[in-house]
Parts: C-alpha cells; sequence; structure tokens
C-alpha cells in the first residue's frame, strides 16, 4: 500500500543517515587511527581484530574504509535493515489479519509480493550505493584518495549479500505468521553469526566471512567483482523469491 | 458451464487436512437477484466464498464468476467482481477515504467516486482515521468498497454482521437495489431473519455439505405450514404420531414429547382444532406456529440438531 511504501521509504533513510554519519564519523577519525594504528594494534585483545589491524595497515585508507563502511555498517546495521525491511512483508499482514484484505483486491499474488519484495529488497541495497558513493569525497575531505568504482564495485558485492539475507528472511515472513519471533530469530542468528568471525576457531563458519575486508580489498586491488561470491549470492536470493512465490500461491487466508 | 449464470459452481471441494470444509455440491446463482448461503458457524460459508474468488485453492471442482472460469490465483474472477470478506481487520493508520482509495486499487476511478458516495450514503466519516472506527463502522467500509465498482457480480461474506438493524435495514436496500439494477449478489449469513427478505433463493449449508437450495417463497410457505407442539415430559410424541397422521400431518420429527408437524395448507387452525378435541391425543402444553429462526429451520426442516 502506498503509506506502507512511504514508511518503507522513510525507514530506508534513516538507515541510509545513520550509515552516512558511521562513516563520516569513521573517515574524519582516520588520521588518528592512521597515527595509533601500532597501538591499537597492541590493544586489540581478539586476534580476528588483530588481523583486521594488520589488513589496515597493509591496505591504507581503502582497507580503512571498506572495514568501516561494508564490514561494519553495512554488515550489522545493512544485515539488521534486511531482517526489519522483510519480515512485515507477508507475516505482517497475517499477524494484523489483513492478509485476506490484501490478497482480495484484482491483482495475482504473484504481483502483489514481488511489489513488496522489490521495494523491501531496494530499501535495502539503495542506501548502499549512495553511502558508499560519498566515500571519494570524504577522503578527499581528509586529503586521502578513494575511486569511486571500487567502491562501487563492492557495494555491489555486499547489496548480493544483503540481499541473500533479505530473501530468506523474506520467504520465512511468506511462510510464517508471526514477525516478531521471525525478526527475533534471524536478528540473534545474524549477530551471533557476527559474533562468531571474531573467534579464530569458528571464524570460517561465520557467513560473514563472505563479506569481509579481504574480500573487498580483493575487489578493490583488483576492480573486478568476485563472481563466484556474487553469483552464490544472487543465485541464493533468486532461488528464495522463487519459493516465496510458490508459497505465497498455496497460502490460504 | 452455462454462461446463463452469474456464478456458478460446480463440485467445489475443499479440505484441510482430514476435515473436510466443503464438500462437492452445485450452485448456480442468477443475475438480477439477491442470492444466500446461509448456515451456522464453521459450516464452510466462508470458504466456499473464498474459494469462489480463488483465495482458497480449490481441491476439486470447477468455477465461473460472470462468465469467466475460474484459474490460478483468481485474478481474473476478482476483477469481474468485488468480494466482501468477513474479516474484519484494516489498516488502521489510514483514514477511511484513503483506506477505500487502498481497496480499490486496480479499478476504474469511478468505483472511487461511488464507493465514497455509498460510504456518505451510510453516515460514515470518511476523514477520520479508521483507528477511530468501531466493528459496524468497519464493515460499512468494507460494504462501500465492495459496492463501488461496476461489475456484474458482488460476493459478500456477513455483509450485516456486526451492524445495528437501521444499518442493517440500510445495507440490504442497497444490495437489493443493485439486483434490481440487474446485479448478482452473494452473500452468507447464519441469521436467516436477516436476510431472507432480501433473498430470492436461499443455500443452506451445514458441515460443508448442501443441505438444501430453497427459493426464499417456497421456504417462507413450508415455514408457515410448520406447527410445533409440546407435551408434558413422559409424553412420547414418537407414541403420538400415527394419530397426528390420521388427523392431517404430512411429515412429523419427533423428539421426545415434542413433535414438528408438517401440514398440507398454510392455515393451521382445522389441524389445531381436531388435536383439541382428540380423545386419543393428550393436551398439548404449547402450540408453536409462525415463522422459524435459522436454528429451528434446521432442526424442523432438515432434522440438524444443535446449530
Amino acid at each position: 500500500m502506498g503509506r506502507s511504501y512511504l514508511s518503507l521509504a522513510a525507514a530506508a533513510l534513516a538507515y541510509a543517515v545513520i550509515l552516512e554519519l558511521l562513516l563520516v564519523a569513521a573517515i574524519l577519525f582516520f588520521p588518528n587511527f592512521e597515527e595509533n594504528i601500532e597501538a591499537l594494534r597492541m590493544m586489540a585483545g581478539i586476534s580476528a581484530l588483530k588481523n583486521i589491524m594488520t589488513q589496515i595497515e597493509d591496505g591504507g585508507v581503502v582497507a580503512y574504509v571498506v572495514g568501516q563502511q561494508f564490514f561494519k555498517g553495512c554488515n550489522t546495521l545493512g544485515t539488521a535493515a534486511a531482517i526489519l525491511f522483510a519480515v512485515g512483508a507477508v507475516a505482517g499482514e497475517v499477524h494484523r489479519g489483513t492478509f485476506e484484505l490484501w490478497l482480495a483486491r484484482p491483482y495475482t499474488r504473484a504481483r502483489l509480493l514481488t511489489e513488496r519484495y522489490v521495494a523491501g529488497a531496494l530499501a535495502v541495497v539503495v542506501p548502499v550505493f549512495l553511502t558508499s558513493a560519498t566515500i571519494p569525497a570524504l577522503c578527499d575531505h581528509i586529503g586521502e584518495e578513494v575511486e569511486m568504482a571500487p567502491m562501487m564495485l563492492s557495494s555491489v558485492h555486499q547489496s548480493g549479500f544483503l540481499l541473500a539475507v533479505y530473501s530468506l528472511t523474506f520467504l520465512c515472513s511468506t511462510v510464517g505468521s508471526n514477525p516478531t519471533r521471525i525478526a527475533l530469530v534471524f536478528l540473534f542468528s545474524t549477530t551471533f553469526s557476527f559474533a562468531t568471525y571474531m573467534i579464530e576457531q569458528v571464524t570460517d563458519y561465520s557467513i560473514f566471512r563472505w563479506t569481509d575486508i579481504d574480500d573487498f580489498m580483493e575487489i578493490c586491488v583488483n576492480e573486478a567483482l568476485l563472481p563466484g561470491k556474487l553469483a552464490v549470492f544472487l543465485g541464493t536470493a533468486a532461488l528464495l523469491y522463487v519459493a516465496a512465490l510458490v508459497a505465497i500461491r498455496r497460502r490460504v487466508p | 458451464m452455462s454462461t446463463a449464470a452469474a456464478i456458478e459452481a460446480r463440485g467445489l471441494a475443499k479440505s484441510f487436512g482430514s476435515k473436510a470444509a466443503v464438500q462437492p455440491f452445485e450452485l448456480a446463482v442468477e443475475p438480477g437477484a439477491v442470492t444466500g448461503l446461509l448456515g451456522p458457524n464453521g459450516s464452510g460459508k466462508s470458504t466456499f466464498l473464498r474459494m469462489l474468488v480463488g483465495l482458497v485453492p480449490r481441491d476439486a471442482g470447477a468455477v465461473a464468476v460472470a462468465g469467466r472460469a475460474l484459474a490460478g490465483d483468481g485474478a481474473a474472477v476478482r476483477r469481474r467482481c468485488t468480494y466482501m470478506p468477513g474479516e474484519t481487520a484494516l489498516y488502521k493508520e489510514l483514514r477511511g477515504d484513503k483506506h477505500l482509495e487502498w481497496l480499490l486499487r486496480g479499478r476504474p476511478r469511478a468505483a472511487l467516486s461511488r464507493a465514497v458516495e455509498v460510504a456518505r450514503q451510510l453516515g460514515l466519516p470518511l476523514e477520520r482515521r479508521v483507528r477511530a472506527y468501531s466493528h459496524g463502522m468497519k464493515r460499512q467500509l468494507l460494504l462501500a468498497a465492495c459496492m463501488g465498482p461496476d461489475v456484474p457480480v458482488r460476493i459478500l461474506d456477513e455483509p450485516t454482521e456486526g451492524l445495528d438493524p437501521t444499518k442493517r435495514a440500510e445495507v440490504l436496500a442497497l444490495l437489493e437495489a443493485d439486483a434490481a439494477a440487474g446485479g448478482a449478489v452473494l452473500l452468507s449469513s447464519h441469521h436467516l431473519a436477516e436476510v431472507d427478505r432480501v433473498c430470492e433463493r436461499l443455500f443452506f449449508l451445514n458441515d460443508g455439505r448442501l443441505l438444501a437450495d430453497e427459493r426464499s417463497d417456497e421456504l417462507h410457505e413450508r415455514s408457515r405450514r410448520l406447527v410445533r407442539l409440546q407435551w408434558a415430559p413422559g409424553v412420547s410424541a414418537e407414541d403420538l404420531a400415527p394419530r397426528l397422521r390420521e388427523l392431517g400431518a404430512i411429515e412429523i420429527r419427533c423428539d421426545e414429547a415434542r413433535a414438528t408437524v408438517l401440514l398440507a395448507g398454510a392455515d393451521p387452525r382445522p389441524f389445531l382444532a381436531r388435536v383439541a378435541v382428540d380423545d386419543g391425543l393428550p393436551a398439548p402444553r404449547a402450540i408453536v406456529y409462525g415463522e422459524l429462526s435459522l436454528h429451528e429451520l434446521y432442526r424442523d426442516l432438515y432434522g440438524v440438531e444443535g446449530v
């Protein structure tokens, strides 16, 4: 409905603003960070954090920026946004009792579901691109140079990951009826997965291994996408979307 | 399927797990009339109506609405009819007029104007948010949206539910006017007295089965020929049945000390006079005659208890 799309747009704007504020703060802090990186690395208690410091030291401002924008900002806030934007799509209608009303209009279920899917997906990925597009200008402000193209390629990679998370939540929303429960399960699971990234022994089991600084640095250095990983993200998202279409067809008000 | 009927359903069936919600039956709704689908709660009315518009996928059978066979998820059928759900949940944050706009998305602009007109006619405050609406007002908003589009068929699940008697009469008058203009209206209800005056034809459901398909005037005529006799506890109506037959009863349904008798004519007085003077019958404690409630109709005409 028009109003819910407006609410979604407002939420997406808020998400973009927070991402941008995090980014601005991080970039303005870079000179100070760069000066003290050795001391910071010594202070880092976890080996995963030490690794991140080393990657930043080796990669310079680009590594720092992709770490801040993608690994930290989008992986945490973006994942939460993907979950929250997807969770109410169908389960929200069922929960508030408007599911039948939503379906009763003269549209196919596929169209209704696709409208919701596309709107939510745009709300998740557009802020990633918009905020990433400001990185070169922000870096210029502190006397550093970062190219636009690697940032956009990194945004594509990050968006693929977020779309996969979004699509999985969307499928669960299509078959479920309690959006709060679905959101809690997903937020808990992704937070847990982010935490496991920091533990050396289990770090490879974290989904965020697919979107860490190594990946973004590879994209930035080669100025090319990681086709294997991106194919997995987009393929997963497409499969989950098709599964949601099948599920909505069978769903009874 | 024939094209004359506005709605034609053949052998529609639906089960949820092991529970048969609707068992196969035939139903045809003619244009230019209001048709009632009656039954107690849980009799399968809503499931049947939802199947007609494709909201519940059918296990078997075929449906055509306004000449369009139901296929896929029913979007093509829903374009040729309007459907008012039995659920009353609305988007509370919207104003009445905006909600009407949302409900009529995908319809010609004129549908919204007509719906607003109907809503105003019913006295709905469209400038207020839906969260301030009473249950009855929400039902009226849904009804207004249903009456807006210029379509040949309207399918309404309990349109008078939750309305006060005045509003109920207004709503039924609207439906009558639509039918008089050539539209086909199929409505469900579990209150016979509310809808039978506007319905030309009535379908009675129970436990997902079609119990009866009656013309309203014939049903009234039959109900006028029904007399209920109640004797003192201990008297067996079953034992008295042969004598009642001799006195003019065509059909008798007995339940302990009560007998429901179907007479040949609409005037019960000759029969009652014979009962009063008959030496072979004890004097009844109560004699009931007249219109039937849905509960009585199911029990006395169709022999279904517990409705």
